[in-house]
Order: C-alpha cells, then structure tokens, then sequence
C-alpha cells in the first residue's frame, strides 16, 4: 500500500453546496471522536452515534448525506440498522466492517448499502469511497433509488456486485483485479455510451482508493482477455476513435440470481 | 514371489484365508467320504466273489462227474475269480497263512458250515502270492479238488469325474461367499478410512452412521467423538484469534486517524507504514488461524484468470515494475473447482515471495489438456533469486519460520505465507513444494487437482 501519493482531498470545494452532513455510527468511542474530527476537516459537518438507538433518535433531527455504518454494534446490529434506514430513506450508507465478516457484506450490500470499507480501514481510502458514493448519489440522483440488482448480465456474462464477481455462461468465475472489476462496473452501469479516457480516470478515482496509475488503456486490454473479447478487433469493449471506449452490449439487470448460478452460493459461516 | 501374490487388502486375505482353509476341510472331508464308500464297495465286490466261488463249489459239487467240466464252464466268473478242476489242490505246504481278514471277507467259514450233502471232504486255504489274494482248495466227495483263487478288487477312488466335477463346483460356491461376506464385512473399515481422510481435509464433514455390527458401531461413535473433540478444539481456537484480531482492529484504527492529525508529514508517513505491516500480521495470523478455506464454499474457477489476477494485482501494487518482470504462460482458460478467496490468497503469496526475494517472477501452468497427468494441474513459480539452502526447502513451511537471512526489514514478511499457502492448497487436495533450479533461482510447484 502506497501511502501520501494522493493528497490532493478536496471536498466538493469546487462546487457551492453546502457540505455533506454525515452521521456516524460507531461503538468506539475514540474512533467515533477522531473519525468526526477528520472528516470535519475535510469540509463535512458530522453527527456521531454511538449505536443504533442513538443513530434512531438522531435521524429525523438533520438530513444526512451519507451515513457510515459499522456492522457490529452493541445492541441492536449494523445490519438491523441498515434495513430499517431504507424503509426511512434512500440515503447512500457506507459500511465499516471486519474482513472476517464477509457473509454479513455481501447481505449489506444486498441491502442496498453502498459501499464497505474493511476494518482496520485507511482513513483516506474511507474519504475516497465517501466522495465517491457521494458523487454518485448527486450525478445520478435516481440511482440509489432503484433497488439493488442481485446480477447484472450481459453478452453471456453475469456480474454479482455484492460479492464483486464475474461469472461466464457456464457459471465458471472468472477473477478480476479490483481495477478491473471497477472499470467493468464503471462500463456495465454505462453501456453503449462512449466514454473517454479522461472520462474513466474521473469515474474510477472515486471508487477505486489504491492507485490507479496503470493507464485505463492497460486495464482495458486485461479486461479485454479475460471477457474474451479479441484485443486486435474488440466486439464487446471497442475502442472509439478520437480516445475512448464503448460497451457495446445489452445490459439486463436482476434483482434475484439466476437459479443456474444460485449453487455457486456465498459463504457459510 | 509368494509376497507379491500376498493380497493387500483386508478383505483379500481374509477371503484368501477362508478359502485355503475351506479347501483343506473339503479336501479332507471327501478324502474320509470316499475311503468310506470304497470300502463298503470292496466289501460287496467281495461278497459277491465269495458268492460266485460258492456258486461254482455248488455246481461242482451237484454236478454229474461225466458233465462236471462242461457245466462248470459254462459259469459265468468275474473279475478277482479264478478256478479250475484238479487231481491235487492248489495249496500245498509251506505256502503263507491265510491272513483273517481275507478269510472274513470272502466268509471261508460258510464252507464250513454246509449241509453235509455239500460240505467239502476236506478244505485247505492259504494265502496267495500277495496280501489280497486267498487260495481255497476244497475236495470233492470223487477226490477231485476244486481250486479258487480270490483277489479283493483294487478300486481307483479318483476314477469317477463327479469326484472332481464335485470338488471344483463347491470350491467356487465357496469362494464367491468368502468373497461376498468379506467385503461386506471389511467395508466399515473402508468407510472409517475414508472419514478419516475426509476429516483430514475438512473438519465440518459429516458424521460416521453409527450403525451396522457392534464394534463397527462402536469404532464409528468412537471416531465421531473424536471428531467432535477435533472440531471443537477448531471453533475454540478459532473463535479465540478472531477475538483478538478484532480487538486489534480498533486500536490500529485508532492509530490511523490519530496520524492524520500529525504535522510532521515524515513521522506520519513512517506511522501508516508501521501500522499498514502490523494490519498485515494480524490479518496474516487471522487466515492461517482461522483456516478460510474451511468455510469457503467450491466454485468453478477460471484458473487461468486467476493467476493473470494475482500477477496484476502484484504488480499494480509494486509500481516500481516493469512489464517484463512478470510474466504468464500457459492456457488461455481452465476450469477447476476450488474456493476462488483462499487459492487467491495462496498464489499471492507465492507470487509476493517470489517479487520480494527475486525481483521477477515467471508464472507456468501446464495445462495441455483439460486433465493432466493423473488429473492434477500443475503450476510453477519461479523467481531469479538466490535460492534458498536445500536443507530449508521444507522448514519454511513451519509457520513463523523464516530463514535468517531473509529476517530484515526490507523484505519484510510475517513468516506465515507460505504455510498458509501450504495450507489452503492441501485443503484443495493439492500442494506447494519449493525446489532450487539449477541455473539458480527458486521455483515453487503447485499441484491442484483438475
């Protein structure tokens, strides 16, 4: 992990809104304390909850941009919690959890949480992902509001984002890197739209916290040879003149998983 | 040679012991059946002889003198029956007492005890040139003799095919059961074999049925409370490291933030780096405790993708590499069954070691079919650095092993990657072997069943 390379944290400086009201949720004390203090300088006002009765009372008393979320609290769950918070609202959360956890995971992000961060996280790589889901939830208002799909398919292809895998036709999984995971998801949510090269940096450096430096061309080709699509004369993802690339497939998406690849199940605990 | 036709299986020796022991009774129970049966044959034959003689001693006797040789021609005498008419009889002086046994079985004392019409003017018996032979010379009321030699019949107890026929037919009866029953019985032993096996790969395997005879029964509760202990001593290990890896997790985390409140930027680089390689040993000594792979449902995995994954993400986390430091060959695609999170987490780490010790590494999977050889596929990691001592190959898989010349700061480590890489290969049913190559260099091969 390469630490200080990104420390331009710019907080939506560039835009006139009013800073993200973010409430979280957290049982440590000090971790409550320090993480409100950093996000507060960052430009973010903070309420802090210390579990999920709190976080209750507070609720309608501001109106939160984002929440971030840890899983395990005393008392009543995380995941308790988050469901209850979507009968209330759309407003995107973030999970904090254990890597040990992954079971309880996937079933937030199948909640409809919007992203996770493991535990013991970067508090810059949290920013990032803040920043980006942020982004997301304000470029594309009426993104959050669909549910979350369960499979996204295309050309033959299915995509699971809660458990960030890719399945061919055969059920078979195919694993990614993370950037190439990311800019599939960037292409899948975008599909037949040309996008540029300047165009994808933007996108994935909201998402993607580590450094993304291999150009987008790189990621491109190695994505290319693991969907199948022939580098030399791409039928799925096409390079478009001028600098650019192009999804050029049907997307469907499912809330429910395919019964063929329900077998390849998730973890048991 | 008899070693090698020994069988090796339980149930093959068992079967085998059953039939050679079978075979001897058999053998020996026929033996005594046909001994009876020859004998009680030999005794009729005889009456029968002694019969005919009788019948011959009769005719003489009633015959006319002048019609007498004529009429005793014309008797029918059989095998083990000679006579003829004589001036003088056929036993003389010095030849050997007739043995009683003979006398017995062609009843010589009936000669004696005929009605005196019959009964002979004198009698002489003797034995003959063998032990089987009796010689019986009785005198005619004339003066004539008439002379019968007797032989007790030789049988040929082996002569009849139903003997034979008999014998096969009850052996092989005997032998298909032996075989039946011995492999009925010896399959527990099989079945706790494989269990045992099974247990060895996976501690959440299913139970043993405690059913069947009472000590397969019993063997079967045994091993399932074993099993049971086994488990338990797993989960409490388990659970107590996930304890206190979360109860590290909050003070790093703590820590972190704190260091983004430093102002001093060097201290708070060095800071996130010393709490990044303590994350590491923790989550590090979190996967080889906790044992993943258990949990970690199988999956059909593109194998080939994998590893251009794991090489990726190595490089993308080593900025400093260039293209040609890394490098894949093998097939485009191949589908294997494993659990895709830990065989991740093992091919990284190889794949780490093999960076951090050699600069370079060179990824081969052979995969020329979709099975190879004996249904394994074969992998090889190989680096270009100075290798390792060929005494050590396999001390580094002792968990918190490290060589000590590798124990320094730069390349860093927490001595657990390897054994856990060991680990989650042999949980797939394959393994990970290092080996000095000769041109130098270090190559670890990894075998994965198809």
């Amino acid at each position: 992990m390469v630490i200080g390379r990104h420390c331009h944290i710019h907080f939506m400086v560039e835009s006139m809104e009013p800073p993200p009201h973010i409430l979280v949720v957290d049982d440590d004390r000090e971790i409550r304390d320090l993480l409100s203090k950093f996000l507060e300088r960052q430009s973010c006002r903070v309420s802090a909850a210390r579990d999920a009765r709190e976080a209750r009372r507070l609720w309608p008393l501001g109106r939160y941009h984002l929440v971030v979320l840890d899983l395990m609290l005393p008392g009543e769950s995380g995941l308790e919690f988050a469901r209850w918070l979507r009968t209330q609202s759309d407003v995107p959360i973030v999970m904090l959890t254990a890597m040990s956890e992954e079971t309880d995971r996937i079933v937030g992000l199948e909640l409809g949480a919007d992203d996770y961060v493991a535990k013991p996280f970067n508090p810059r790589e949290l920013l990032a992902r803040i920043r980006a889901v942020l982004r997301r939830a304000n470029g594309e208002g009426n993104a959050s509001q669909e549910p979350p799909a369960k499979a996204i398919r295309f050309a033959g292809w299915t995509l699971e984002p809660a458990r960030r895998r890719l399945l061919n036709q055969d059920g078979v999984e195919v694993p990614l890197t993370g950037g190439e995971y990311e800019l599939l998801m960037v292409l899948v949510e975008r599909p037949n739209r040309v996008l540029t090269r300047d165009m994808l940096m933007d996108l994935l450096r909201g998402r993607q916290a580590g450094p993304f430096d291999r150009a987008i061309d790189v990621a491109v080709s190695r994505l290319r040879r693991k969907l199948e699509d022939d580098g030399r004369n791409p039928s799925l993802i096409k390079t478009v003149r001028g600098g650019g690339y192009v999804l050029a497939a049907t997307v469907e998406k499912a809330a429910e998983l395919p019964a063929s690849l329900a077998h390849a199940g998730g973890a048991t605990p | 040679m008899i070693r090698r036709l020994r069988p090796r299986s339980l149930a093959g020796r068992t079967a085998l012991f059953l039939t050679l022991a079978l075979m001897l009774v058999q053998t020996a129970g026929l033996l005594i059946h046909a001994l009876d049966r020859l004998d009680l044959q030999r005794i009729i034959l005889s009456r029968e002889i002694s019969s005919r003689a009788f019948i011959f001693w009769r005719t003489a006797v009633l015959a006319n003198p002048d019609r007498r040789q004529t009429m005793l021609y014309e008797i029918d005498l059989m095998r083990g029956l000679r006579a003829d008419l004589s001036d003088t009889p056929a036993v003389r002086p010095g030849m050997p007492r007739p043995p009683p046994p003979l006398v017995e079985m062609f009843q010589v004392k009936r000669w004696r005890a005929l009605p005196p019409n019959l009964r002979p003017r004198a009698l002489l018996v003797a034995g003959g040139e063998g032990p089987r032979d009796l010689i019986v010379a009785s005198q005619l009321p004339d003066g004539q003799w008439v002379n019968l030699w007797l032989t007790v019949p030789v049988m040929r107890p082996w002569h009849s095919g139903a003997f034979l026929v008999a014998f096969l037919m009850m052996t092989g009866a005997a032998l298909a059961l032996i075989v039946w029953a011995t492999r009925r019985l010896t399959r527990p032993v099989s079945a706790l074999a494989r269990a045992a096996e099974q247990l060895g790969r996976d501690v959440n395997s299913p139970p043993l049925p405690e059913d069947g005879p009472r000590e397969v029964a019993t063997a079967a509760r045994a091993f399932n409370t074993m099993a049971e202990r086994i488990r338990r001593f797993v989960g409490d290990r388990t659970q107590m490291l996930a304890a206190i890896g979360h109860d590290l997790r909050t003070p790093i985390t703590r820590l972190r933030l704190r260091a983004e409140f430093l102002e001093d930027d060097e201290q708070r680089r060095k800071m996130l780096a010393d709490l990044d390689e303590m994350e590491t040993m923790v989550n590090a000594t979190l996967a080889f405790a906790r044992d993943d792979a258990a949990t970690e449902p199988s999956v059909p995995l593109d194998l080939a993708a994998l590893c251009r994954t794991v090489l990726d993400e190595a490089m993308d986390a080593r900025p400093g590499l260039t293209a040609e430091a890394v490098t894949y060959t093998g097939p485009e695609r191949l589908r294997i069954s494993a659990r895709p999170v830990a065989l991740k987490r093992a091919l990284a780490n190889l794949v780490g070691n093999a960076l951090n010790y050699g600069g370079r590494v060179r990824l081969r999977l052979d995969g020329q079919g979709p099975k190879v050889e004996g249904g394994l596929v074969r992998l090889l990691i190989e680096d270009e650095g100075p290798g390792i001592p060929d005494d050590c190959l396999e001390v580094v898989f002792q968990p918190f092993r490290r060589l000590e010349t590798s124990r320094n700061r730069e390349t860093g480590g927490t001595g657990l990657g390897l054994p856990i890489a060991r680990n989650i290969l042999r949980a797939h049913g394959g393994d990970v072997m290092l080996m000095n190559r000769q041109g130098g260099g270090l190559s670890a091969l990894v075998t994965l069943p198809a």
